[in-house]
């Protein structure tokens, strides 16, 4: 399927920004079964130093900085996907979950590697006794892994309430744990903790999703919004993602941008600005399918 | 014949030896003596040299020592210590003697630990071998915080990933050493060695000339060249920076010691920039390029853009910069990742295969829980050992198991079987111990030697000396200087002719003349600023007071003073002096009694709160002062240090004899501002450092000068000559004034004197026109015309040179004096504001910065989140 992404963060600050300097992960990466076919990042104020660069996982970031005085940045990111859905894996078939968290203790090969390291606590993520027992009903003795982390996906989707207000960006897990109430950044941070808490390994994914309207309604544009999910590993398969916001296995409707250990490696745009005052931010996203 | 003058090697006929009656301690090995009592042959000649000193010459040598260390402000900053922050350095006066045979083991073994370390971190930045041939657990890289994974595959100057190296040496029972502890990413500790050396050497001259001792200024001239080397661009004439975490930190008088002594600029994150990738020092002459950084601020903190955002002490963009070449950095940011106990246990295997060698200074036993086996090998010995938690650098506390309830212990251990990756399990070594001197006596004391190495050209060059600590007690080696521990010079016999050589360029290398001052940051003009205020301030209350205490004294048995009009003016001018602030409603018509006006006197002096008072004053000059540690001389620093110790005034004398004693304090602090004041007038070079200090103080003194003449003379009263002898006196004026006018004492005359004279140090007038003059000495506006600040001291100057003082100063004999009133109140808000506006344009650049994104405060929109606007 093919996919346009717009993206637009527009700050506006209520005094001048002096200096500033910016770090954007708003490039889709290319994947098995991902290709970006065209991508563009216009900003404005046009940054006199520019630099593109992959970071430690692999993703396209881009590192910009002004040095004018501004009031306003504008960052516009338009992309153009292709996606075609993953071999959807027969969960059942999927290796016991112990094994696979013993592969992962014990194989030194690249990936196996890679993937241990995504099994270890992350500046967002740490390793609560809480998620552990959360988990624990879904990981019973032997079970399949896909399976197990199907089912612990579909009960986080059941046990959780969508709700913004709930959380915010340095909200910690033992509080959603307790109230229950998060977006979509939450449910993968969870999830991604459960995981690790039991040994395996869990990715944080952010991206797209391209939305359909309710039926019989227009589709709204710019009303999307960037979306976050999670993958995890099984050996001689290699990763395979969830969405516990949707309670659904991605196929070709996700948009991978970019993945790490959690929200704090692969944040949209950051930045460290000198001046600025209050500033508001505004952002729209608007996934389309072409053709 | 005096102890200090009898000749060495004949002990002292009627003392004893000191060494007779030091008795090592069992089952440890004593750097003094042989199990069998006798004395090690490397110390001999300097225990024959002690002996001749005697315990009491020795005693005598050490008390001028411990006074230099005072007055030099060595100190050590210790967190959280409710004596407050600075602790005073606490210096042994006998040293750790190594044999050169027993040194040239442990270089050797230095040598090819930090070869290896090196050799690790190149790998675990790149293609991660150690991992992948399971020579290193991968937790011990991917679950290590230190681990930056932003400065992975980052290209380091010259493949130098650790320029600088450090280890913490403890020598076991059989005679070998053992690594404590590496250091591999700020190793703090080289310049306090140095600070010892120059002490230790000054106390014993003799012994140390003798015995053959290295010196250390090789070490130092290696560093050196090693970051020159490192500069990416500027080959020739690199700028070097030593990046400070700040006054708080720890060690923050080492880092301005080693600055001043490396002549490297002491700068912090906030006086850095990074533009197009580059490094810039923010300076008053605009952005100068910085190409190299020795850093001491710890690496995660070093870039608030892609490392910590919560980071105050780091620069935005310095990573990037790094990973474009651009700037050198040592250590090189990420280095952290091996200052973690976990390592220990591998290095031994880890130098096999990387470097096909043996190990030459093994780690002492360790083990790191999350290996299988290592908690039940480690858990025989669980009553006694040492648990450090294994990602923990710095100030978590290591626990001696044996020192833990049987409960506790149970309990540490149940927590260590619950996460077993969170902790390492150390051997509780037996230190090694070495003769301190305790009351007179030597008594043995375990200690840890910190050691360092350079790498230079073709290897690492190993500092010949060390920073040797002792513990307090006689037992414990985990000394630390953050633990309130004692701390030696170490010296390193010579085998051959010690090298003497000095830091000062060689003879035939030519130097580039230089008159630079360029790189002055903004931050320490700042400083130099503020502390050029408050010494004046200090300056104006400590003469004002001395004027009140001397009057006071004249009055003593007098209890009611209200008719005393000349004292209730001093008063209310030493109250607007204390507060910073004129009011109208001050006492000046109330009934005064002699207790109040004493205990007025005594606040002025003493009370911390008030923001004019002498003390207040005198710790915020010293505050500002410790910031610019780096560019005042070290006899500047010493007067200002006098000063703080003036000040505390003994309470016993206080209350004997209150203002004898007072005056006393009061005309030793007067006399100590003006050796400082001398000493910045004669000791700094004519650039923007002086200018700044000047400036601050010609403009506190404008201001003090001001508020006395409206606290004193706006009001006229019936005898005023005695009010304008005193106002003379406390402005420092009163001979100019006696050669002039004789004995006639008239307004006018003191006025014009005090306000416009423009041959007067002392006179308003000569402050503005010294602060003109500095103005235009300042980098101009970008159009050419004046600035703001040239304007409003030329506008004040000129109002000034055409004042009319007669006419000023004219009015009825009893009453206000109006216009002289006027002009004082516009004197009063024009100058704040000249100082207002010169902050802005040159001196306030801490303006925040903010983040973006994620970190505390961040404002950003979650994923799932949307404002719902137009693309």
């Amino acid at each position: 399927m093919k996919l346009q992404v717009m993206h637009r963060t527009t700050y506006v600050y209520g005094e001048a920004v002096t200096n500033s300097h910016h770090e954007a992960r708003l490039s889709p990466r290319d994947g098995e079964y991902q290709r970006a076919l065209a991508h563009e990042l216009v900003i404005s104020p046009d940054p006199r130093s520019r630099r593109r660069r992959f970071d430690y996982f692999g993703n396209r970031a881009l590192h910009f900085s002004l040095s004018e005085p501004h009031r306003e940045l504008d960052i516009l990111a338009r992309s153009v996907v292709e996606v075609s859905p993953g071999r959807a894996p027969r969960l059942s078939a999927t290796p016991a979950w112990e094994y696979v968290r013993d592969h992962l203790r014990l194989t030194r090969t690249r990936d196996s590697l890679d993937a241990f390291a995504m099994c270890m606590p992350s500046p967002l993520i740490g390793l609560l006794p809480q998620l552990a027992q959360y988990a624990a009903g879904s990981f019973s003795p032997g079970r399949p892994i896909l399976e197990a982390v199907r089912e612990l996906v579909a009960r986080v989707h059941a046990d959780f309430t969508y709700d913004p207000r709930a959380t915010t960006v340095s909200t910690p897990l033992d509080e959603l744990l307790t109230h229950r109430r998060g977006v979509c950044q939450d449910f993968a941070h969870l999830v991604i903790g459960c995981l690790r808490t039991h040994g395996l390994a869990g990715r944080y994914v952010s991206g797209y999703l391209l939305t359909h309207p309710p039926p019989g309604r227009p589709k709204l544009v710019g009303a999307d919004a960037s979306h976050a999910w999670l993958s995890t590993f099984v050996p001689d398969h290699g990763w395979v993602d969830f969405d516990p916001t949707n309670d659904l296995i991605p196929a070709d409707e996700h948009i991978t941008v970019a993945y790490g250990r959690d929200f704090s490696d692969v944040t949209p745009i950051r930045g460290v600005i000198l001046g600025g005052g209050q500033h508001q931010l505004r952002v729209a996203v608007d996934v389309q399918q072409l053709g | 014949m005096s102890a200090d003058s009898n000749p060495a090697h004949l002990p002292h006929p009627e003392q004893e030896r000191l060494a007779q009656h030091y008795t090592a301690l069992p089952d440890v090995y004593d750097e003094l003596k042989t199990p069998g009592g006798g004395l090690r042959p490397h110390w001999q000649q300097l225990f024959q040299h002690l002996d001749a000193l005697g315990p009491s010459g020795l005693e005598r040598r050490w008390e001028k020592a411990r006074h230099l260390l005072h007055e030099n402000g060595v100190s050590y900053n210790v967190y959280g210590d409710p004596q407050g922050m600075e602790r005073p350095w606490n210096l042994s006066p006998v040293p750790v003697l190594l044999s050169a045979d027993e040194w040239q083991r442990v270089e050797l073994g230095l040598k090819q630990r930090a070869r290896l370390l090196d050799a690790v971190l190149k790998d675990i930045y790149g293609p991660q071998r150690v991992l992948l041939e399971g020579l290193l657990p991968p937790e011990l890289v991917f679950g290590n915080p230190y681990f930056l994974r932003a400065c992975h595959g980052m290209p380091v100057p010259r493949e130098r990933w650790l320029p600088l190296y450090c280890a913490d040496l403890v020598r076991l029972p059989d005679g070998n050493f053992a690594v404590l502890e590496d250091r591999t990413q700020a190793p703090s500790g080289a310049g306090y060695a140095l600070e010892n050396r120059i002490v230790i050497s000054s106390v014993l001259p003799e012994a140390f000339r003798e015995c053959g001792i290295e010196r250390l200024s090789l070490f130092f001239r290696a560093l050196r060249d090693t970051l020159h080397a490192l500069a990416p661009h500027n080959r020739d004439n690199p700028r070097i920076v030593l990046l400070t975490s700040g006054p708080y930190n720890a060690t923050y008088f080492e880092q301005a010691y080693l600055a001043q002594y490396l002549s490297y600029t002491l700068v912090n994150g906030a006086d850095l920039t990074v533009r197009d990738d580059h490094v810039y020092l923010k300076t008053l002459g605009g952005l100068q390029p910085v190409d190299v950084i020795l850093r001491r601020v710890n690496d995660d903190y070093s870039d608030p853009l892609e490392l910590r955002p919560e980071s105050v002490l780091g620069t935005p963009g310095l990573v990037q910069a790094a990973r474009c070449g651009n700037v050198a950095i040592a250590n090189p940011l990420g280095t952290g990742l091996l200052q973690t106990p976990t390592i220990l246990p591998f290095v031994a295997r880890l130098c096999q295969t990387l470097l096909g060698e043996e190990l030459l200074l093994p780690s002492v036993r360790s083990w790191w829980c999350g290996e299988p086996n290592a908690l039940h090998e480690a858990s025989d010995a669980f009553a006694d050992v040492v648990v450090r938690r294994a990602f923990a650098e710095g100030f978590a506390k290591p626990v001696l198991t044996s020192q833990l309830t049987s409960n506790a212990r149970q309990e540490l251990l149940s927590a260590i079987e619950a996460r077993p990756a969170d902790y390492v399990i150390q051997e509780h070594v037996r230190a090694s111990t070495t003769p301190t001197l305790m009351q007179h006596t030597l008594t043995p004391r375990a200690m840890v030697m910190r050691c360092f190495a350079v790498s230079g050209r073709d290897d690492y060059v190993v500092m010949p000396g060390a920073l040797s600590r002792t513990a307090d007690a006689g037992e414990g080696t985990e000394a630390s200087m953050q633990l309130g521990a004692g701390s030696k010079d170490t010296w390193v016999l010579s085998r051959g002719s010690v090298t003497s050589f000095s830091l000062l360029p060689p003879l035939d290398r030519a130097v580039p003349l230089s008159r630079g001052g360029s790189d002055l940051p903004s931050r320490a003009t700042d400083n130099l600023y503020w502390l050029g205020r408050y010494a004046e301030r200090a300056e104006g209350v400590a003469r004002l007071a001395r004027v009140v205490c001397s009057r006071l004294n004249d009055l003593i048995n007098q209890n009611e003073l209200s008719s005393n009009g000349e004292l209730a003016a001093l008063l209310r001018a030493l109250a607007a002096q204390t507060s910073l602030s004129y009011t109208d409603n001050l006492p000046s018509a109330l009934p005064l009694d002699f207790a109040g006006a004493q205990a007025q006197l005594m606040a002025a002096i003493t009370d911390e709160s008030g923001a004019g008072t002498l003390k207040s004053a005198v710790r915020s000059a010293l505050r500002a002062g410790r910031l610019v540690r780096d560019r005042i001389s070290t006899d500047t620093w010493r007067v200002l240090a006098a000063l703080d110790d003036e000040l505390h005034v003994p309470a016993a004398a206080l209350q004997k004899e209150p203002l004898g004693t007072l005056l006393d304090v009061l005309n030793r602090v007067v006399l100590r501002l003006a050796a400082f004041s001398g000493l910045a007038m004669d000791s700094m070079t004519r650039g923007h450092a002086w200018r700044f200090l000047d400036m601050g103080r010609r403009l506190e003194r404008a201001m003090t000068l001001v508020m006395l003449l409206r606290s004193s003379l706006t009001h006229s009263c019936e005898r005023e000559a005695p009010l304008l002898e005193a106002v003379l006196e406390v402005a420092d004026s009163s001979m100019t004034y006696r050669r002039r006018y004789l004995a006639t004492l008239q307004v006018p005359p003191v006025v014009d004197l005090l306000l416009t004279d423009e041959t007067n140090p002392r006179s308003v007038i000569y402050q503005m026109d010294a602060l003109t003059r500095h103005l235009e000495a300042l980098p101009p506006a970008p159009d050419g015309l004046r600035t703001p600040q040239e304007r409003i001291a030329l506008g004040v100057l000129t109002d000034l040179k055409l004042c009319d003082v007669e006419r000023l100063c004219s009015g009825g004999p009893v009453g206000e004096r109006q216009r002289l009133s006027q002009q004082l109140v516009e004197l009063a808000t024009r100058i704040p504001a000249l100082s207002d506006s010169l902050s802005d344009r040159y001196l306030n650049h801490a303006t925040l910065s903010r983040h973006l994104g994620w970190g505390p405060g961040a404002e950003e929109l979650r994923p799932g989140e949307s404002s719902g606007d137009e693309p």
